[in-house]
This record gives structure tokens, sequence and C-alpha cells, in this order.
């Protein structure tokens, strides 16, 4: 028979004071992990769902982000009436050759200055990217020195919210639009018309070509063409594919998360056994007198596991409320392919609040095994007798 | 026995626990040093003396931005301007991704003039000089890859549309980073089509005080040009790249502030433990004759003991092992260095003792109220 689990209950609630700290302990560890891997998650979520798989990006080869690949006139104009390109409702070819320039812009909340990415780019960049809509206010015009700026840009730099100008070099460019690209990498863009960008900061060539093929043997027969010519020295990626390879960004918070919560973790097992060593200490006597009354062995054992894998079980799920309030809360840093700013949201998915709530009974159980053993192994006659 | 003696005997009663509790604190404060010092590193560079007399010319747009090779002859014109040289990130992949260190193009006559603190022997500078596809790596690179002079690095453009295959033909030793390669401009103008470009201009000023000039009249000078320019301080120039880190900072000082919170409940239950278990003691040790004042001191030195001996352990252990472990390698270069200064250390100890002191306060307080005849009760 197994010892009541109200026993463990009430033992908790009894030395409230040592099962709160110990909790906390606990509590804290796992909120830590769970809001870490969130920035990591978000930042990851913000790449994977960024592009159209019917899409294929031309870049410089060599080149690891479009920011700082080269493409020349004459290979675009050579691109651009290849066959297999699909058309757009006029019949010209669904392709945009677009620059990609860095501008330091400065942030709204703290001061310093981080580079956004303005993207200059044709109308047909519009329709390959329906992930992009236009919230608010209008589509730029080309020569006017307009642009259009994501949402979330907006809240991160404020000279990007609609209405607003800022200055780049020697030009004042105006937000006549804002638009909102369903949280993907899009979404840390200013966008503006590309021979306006190529004139106004003085590029010579283009960053990238984003074109859409006919159908799938179209587009491996283009892939093949463009790689294997050698005077284009270019690579063809699907577009979501290049986003995913952005990823490693948040290859180091994640790795930074993990480092941190596995020697927090060990501090928190430290936490739970000695609570549980001194709360087993204290209820030798009690240990005993189980074990007259024909309790076996195992069954203490279990029972003083279970009650640390509830210390670890509260501790986990108050970890998680704390960390919960950060979903969706956005933030920035540095995409370091790119060498621009990146703007995401923390992401608590329910898959991370499962990893922290298995995380805290790990902890639990991990620091209750020993203590656990001790009063499983005590002999009867010693634990009645100890004070 | 000795005061100290019962003191420590007291604080090594309970083995088991007195370990728990030190490992517990080491841990935590072998993080605390380690999260002080990777801030530290991103948010705060190291800088030498030298650093004060250069100035950083970068694009206005942003740092991405390349300059006319031009505007060289100009700034060279300013008043108490000693020096000026391209500075150009190069960047490339070496073998992978893996395999990274800094490497940028510089002019080899002036390169190791400005950077006075990387020590080159006068051979090396001249070889560097005279040959076009030579190197210079510093020495924890070439200790890291085992390169040998002569030794040939292929390296495949990426940021640039060229590749460079270069020759070692130097070493230097000193100054911040140690790891960093420089090659010949020329061979990266020649390599790249020579469209007369770089990426930023590095200015040694004559004498510090003429520092602040030279940024405004650099600045003054290129304004309304095709390419405007920011002047800084080198200093300024490395801090924009901490800026563009965003709120790496907000959040490693919130988890430190969680750190600390979560060991202070920790340790302060641990005392409460400790202490409460001996209530009849204490009462014994009252009725004695000792004085109130005296078990709280002692209370309190049991617990500053304990903490301190887990500070020592945390910070002394997070030194030990950031001088052990070669953490450039191991972060693919994001952290070329990871000191834990003696700052960083004394700050961990400094709250090594608060801790020791604020989390008995509560049980040693309970202790003192205790009087000798409720004391003496307690059976448990």
């Amino acid at each position: 028979m197994a010892i009541p689990l109200k026993y463990n209950l009430r033992n908790l609630l009894v030395r409230w004071r040592t099962s709160v700290a110990t909790l906390l302990g606990i509590a804290l560890v796992v909120a830590v992990f769970v809001m870490v891997e969130s920035l990591a998650a978000g930042l990851k979520h913000s790449f994977v769902t960024t592009g159209d798989e019917r899409n294929l990006l031309m870049l410089r080869k060599g080149s690891t982000a479009d920011s700082n690949s080269q493409i020349g006139r004459m290979q675009v104009d050579r691109i651009r009436y290849m066959a297999g390109i699909a058309r757009q409702a006029d019949g010209r070819p669904l392709l945009s050759a677009e620059s990609v320039i860095l501008v330091s812009l400065a942030r709204a909340s703290s001061q310093g200055e981080a580079n956004v990415l303005v993207r200059g780019l044709e109308p047909a960049g519009l329709e390959l990217r329906p992930q992009a809509r236009l919230v608010e206010g209008r589509m730029f015009r080309g020569g006017l020195r307009e642009v259009i700026c994501s949402r979330q840009l907006g809240e991160r730099f404020s000279c990007c919210q609609l209405g607003r100008s800022f200055r780049a070099g020697k030009n004042q460019f105006k937000v006549v639009g804002v638009f909102d690209a369903g949280r993907s990498a899009y979404d840390s863009e200013i966008w503006m018309d590309v021979n306006e960008a190529r004139s106004v900061f003085d590029r010579e060539f283009f960053s990238s070509i984003l074109f859409r093929p006919e159908n799938e043997e179209a587009a491996a027969r283009l892939k093949k063409t463009i790689e294997d010519d050698r005077q284009l020295t270019s690579r063809i990626i699907r577009e979501p594919d290049y986003f995913k390879e952005q990823t490693m960004t948040a290859g180091p918070i994640k790795w930074f998360g993990d480092f941190l919560s596995w020697i927090m973790s060990i501090g928190a097992v430290f936490a739970v056994m000695n609570t549980m060593y001194a709360t087993i200490g204290r209820r030798i006597r009690e240990v005993g007198t189980l074990r007259v009354l024909g309790f076996r062995r195992r069954e203490i054992l279990i029972s003083f596991l279970l009650e640390s894998l509830f210390l670890g079980l509260i501790g986990g799920v108050i970890g998680c409320l704390l960390a919960l309030p950060l979903n969706g809360v956005a933030t920035g840093t540095i995409n370091l392919q790119t060498f621009s700013e990146v703007a995401f949201q923390f992401r608590v998915t329910p898959d991370l609040l499962i990893k922290g709530m298995v995380f805290s009974m790990f902890m639990g159980v991990a620091g209750g095994f020993l203590p656990a053993r001790v009063a499983a192994s005590t002999p009867v006659l010693q634990a009645l007798k100890s004070v | 026995m000795t005061l100290a003696g019962f003191m420590a005997r007291n604080a090594l009663r309970n083995k088991r626990r007195s370990f728990l509790t030190i490992a517990s604190v080491a841990l935590s404060l072998f993080l605390l040093c380690t999260l002080r010092t990777g801030l530290r590193e991103m948010t705060n560079p190291a800088s030498m003396e030298e650093s004060a007399c250069r100035v950083a010319v970068r694009h206005k747009v942003s740092i991405a931005n390349v300059l006319p090779a031009k505007q060289r002859d100009l700034i060279k014109r300013v008043a108490g301007v000693a020096s000026v040289m391209p500075l150009t990130w190069y960047g490339g992949v070496y073998i992978d991704e893996k395999h990274f260190f800094s490497r940028f193009a510089v002019d080899p006559a002036e390169a190791f003039r400005q950077f006075g603190e990387m020590k080159i022997s006068p051979e090396h500078r001249d070889a560097f000089i005279k040959k076009k596809t030579g190197c210079v790596v510093g020495i924890k690179t070439m200790e890291r890859f085992h390169f040998k002079m002569g030794d040939r690095i292929e390296l495949a453009g990426d940021v640039w549309p060229c590749d460079v295959a270069l020759e070692i033909v130097g070493t230097y030793r000193g100054g911040i980073d140690e790891t960093i390669l420089f090659f010949n401009h020329k061979y990266l103008d020649e390599a790249s089509g020579n469209r007369g470009v770089v990426g930023c201009w590095w200015v040694l000023a004559d004498r510090v005080d003429s520092v602040p000039r030279i940024i405004a009249e650099i600045n003054r000078m290129f304004r309304n040009s095709d390419a405007e320019v920011l002047a800084e301080s080198e200093r300024a120039f490395q801090m924009g790249f901490v800026s563009m880190l965003g709120n790496v900072t907000l959040l490693i000082g919130s988890i430190s502030g969680v750190i600390l919170f979560t060991m202070f409940l920790v340790t302060a239950s641990t005392m409460a433990m400790a202490i409460r278990e001996r209530f009849r003691e204490i009462a014994i040790l009252k009725a004695f004759g000792f004085r109130s004042s005296d078990l709280a001191g002692l209370i309190v030195a049991e617990s500053l003991l304990l903490a301190m001996a887990g500070g020592v352990l945390g910070c002394g252990g997070a030194w030990l092992m950031f001088r052990l472990v070669p953490i450039d390698t191991m972060t693919n270069g994001f952290f070329p260095i990871f000191e834990v200064t003696p700052g960083i250390m004394a700050q961990g100890m400094g709250i090594a003792m608060a801790l020791g002191f604020f989390s008995c306060l509560v049980p040693a307080w309970n202790a003192l109220r205790l009087s000798v005849v409720d004391g003496l009760k307690i059976l448990d």
C-alpha cells in the first residue's frame, strides 16, 4: 500500500517557509530558462516563417546575405527575360531586382543607433511577397524620397512611424505607409523604389534578384542555367531557405540559455537537496513509525520522491506563469549575417512550457533522490531512537 | 576551545548541508562573474591608452557603406593629423565559419604606427610593407591554427566579391586583441577591380588634445559631399557596435538580478534551518550567561564564513576556468578575450558578503528574542 499523498502535501504546508524558498528557487530557474529560450524561439520564428516556397533568390556566389551581395546591371537584364519566369497580369516578368542598403538610425527607447535594412524593390517585389500588406498610409512613389516601413520597426525606431521622416546621407526620407509582414523577417525592413535607392545611395550594383518561375520544372531548369553560367557567378536559393540560413543568429542566444539553465539548475538541485535532507532529518522518527506500521522501504522512497517532485512541479508552474507575460513582447538584436537590426517578439510556445515543466520535475527528482534514499535505508530502531 | 574554533565547528557540524550551501553560493557567484564578464566584454570593450589618439571615420549612412579613396589626401591635410590609413573589414571565410577571426585590409606602412600597442619586429614590418600578398597575423591566431611563417592562407570573399590568397610574413603581440589578421589594402584593391573604395579611415592625431578638433573638421569637410562621413573617437566607434546588440544588456542585467534573488532565498532558508535546529543550544548558551549580542555575532560570523567560502570558490573558479578554457575558440571568436578582472571578482566577493550578512538576519533575530525557558522546552 502506498503512503497517502496527503502526508507529503501537509508536510510541505507545515514547513511552508522552507517550501516557499525552495519553490521560488525552482520557479525562477524555470522562468529564466523559458525566457531565454523564448527569445531564441522568437528570433528563429521570424526567419523560418519568411518567404514563399515558389520564389527563387539570386545572390552573388560566396555572399552570405543580400546585404553583401552584388549583381551587375547586365546580369539583371540577362535574367529578366529568361524563359520560364512567371508573368504579372500586365505581361511583364514576375521578377524584382533589388538593392539593399544599411542605414544607421536612432533607436526609439534607448540611446544609440542601429543599422536598419532599407530594401529598394520593383513593383513586382510586392506581388512576390504576399506576406506583406500595407496597413496604413499609402504605397511609396518613385522619385519623391518616399518609403514604407514595417509596423514592428516603428515600435523600435520612432522615425519609422507614419508621417515621420529620417535622414540618411544627404537625403530626407518620408514615411508614407506602414506595412505588416506577419512577423516575418521583412518586418525588420524599410522599403522604397529600387531605382531611387540606387541613385540616392550611389549604388552601381543591385544586391539580389527575387523571381518566381512558372513551375517546379522551370525552377530547376533556371537554377541550373544560371548557376552553370560562369559569367553570372551567382547562386540560386529558394527564398524560405535563404532566411532559414540566417537562423544561426539565434545560435548564441540558445547556447547562452542552455549554459545558464544548466548551471542554475545544479544550484536549484542543491537547494532541493538541502530542503529534503532537512525535512527528512526532522521526520526520521516518523519514518521509523511508518516502517513499524508496515510500510516498506520502497514505498517510503517513492513517497519522499513524490514530495520533492511536487516541489519541482509547483515551482515549474510558477516559473512558467512568470515567463508567460513575456509572450509577444517586442525586442530586437543584430542579425549576425546581414549586420542589421532584426525586430522580433518573444515566443513562449506550448512546447517551451512543456520543456520548462519537464526541467522543473527533473530538478525536483534529482534533488530528492539522495535524501529519500537515506530515509528509506535508515534502520527502524535507529530511526525511532533518534531525537 | 577558542571562539573562532567554536564558530568553525558550528559551521561544519552538518557537513552535507554546509557543502550544499557553499556549493550553491559558489555556483551562483560563478554564474554572476561569468555574466558580468560577458557583459563587460560586449558593452565595455577594453581599450588602451594609445586608443585616445585615434579617430575612426565611417560613412554617415551606416558602417556598411564604403568611402571613396580620394578622401585620404584631404584628411591628411587636416592640421594635427599624424597618419591616415584605410581600415577595411574584409571578413571572408577561412575553411568555414567555425574558423573565424577578424581580417582587415590596411596600409602596411601605417598600421603598426597607428596601433602602437601591437608590437611587431622591424623585420616582420618591412616584409609586410614589401610583399603585397603578405599578411600579419596576431599571435593568438597563429597559435590557434598552428600557423608558421610563410604559410599560405586562402580566404573566400563573403562581404567582398573577391577571394584573396595571403602569405604570413609576420606576427604581432600585445594590444587588446591578438587574433587579428592584417593584409595589404592594395592587394584588396587589385583583387576587387580597383573600385577606389575603402571601408573606414583610421586617423592618428599628434596629441590627445587635437582629437576633438580633428573630428569636427573632418565631419565638416565632407558635409554635403557625395560621401558624408561620421568621424568619432575610436572609443565611440566601438560603442556603436555595442548599441547594435540591442537589449542584450537589459536581458543579462535582469538575469543577474534573478540569480541574485534566488541565491538569497536559498541561502536564507538554509541559514534559517541551521539556526532553528540549534534553538535549544542557543538557549543553553544564554543560560550560561552569553549575552545576546555575542550570540548574534556568532550567528552572523558563521553565515558570513559559509557565504564567503562559496564566494571564494565561485569567483576564483570563474577566474581559473576562463584562464584555462580557450573561450575565443569555443565561441568561434565571438569573445576574443574573456577576462574575469579583479574588479569583477571583488564585486562578487562583496555580493557574497552581503548575502552572508542579510540571509542570517531573520533567523538571528528569532534566536535572540527567544527566552531561555522557551528555548529549553523545544524538543524537535
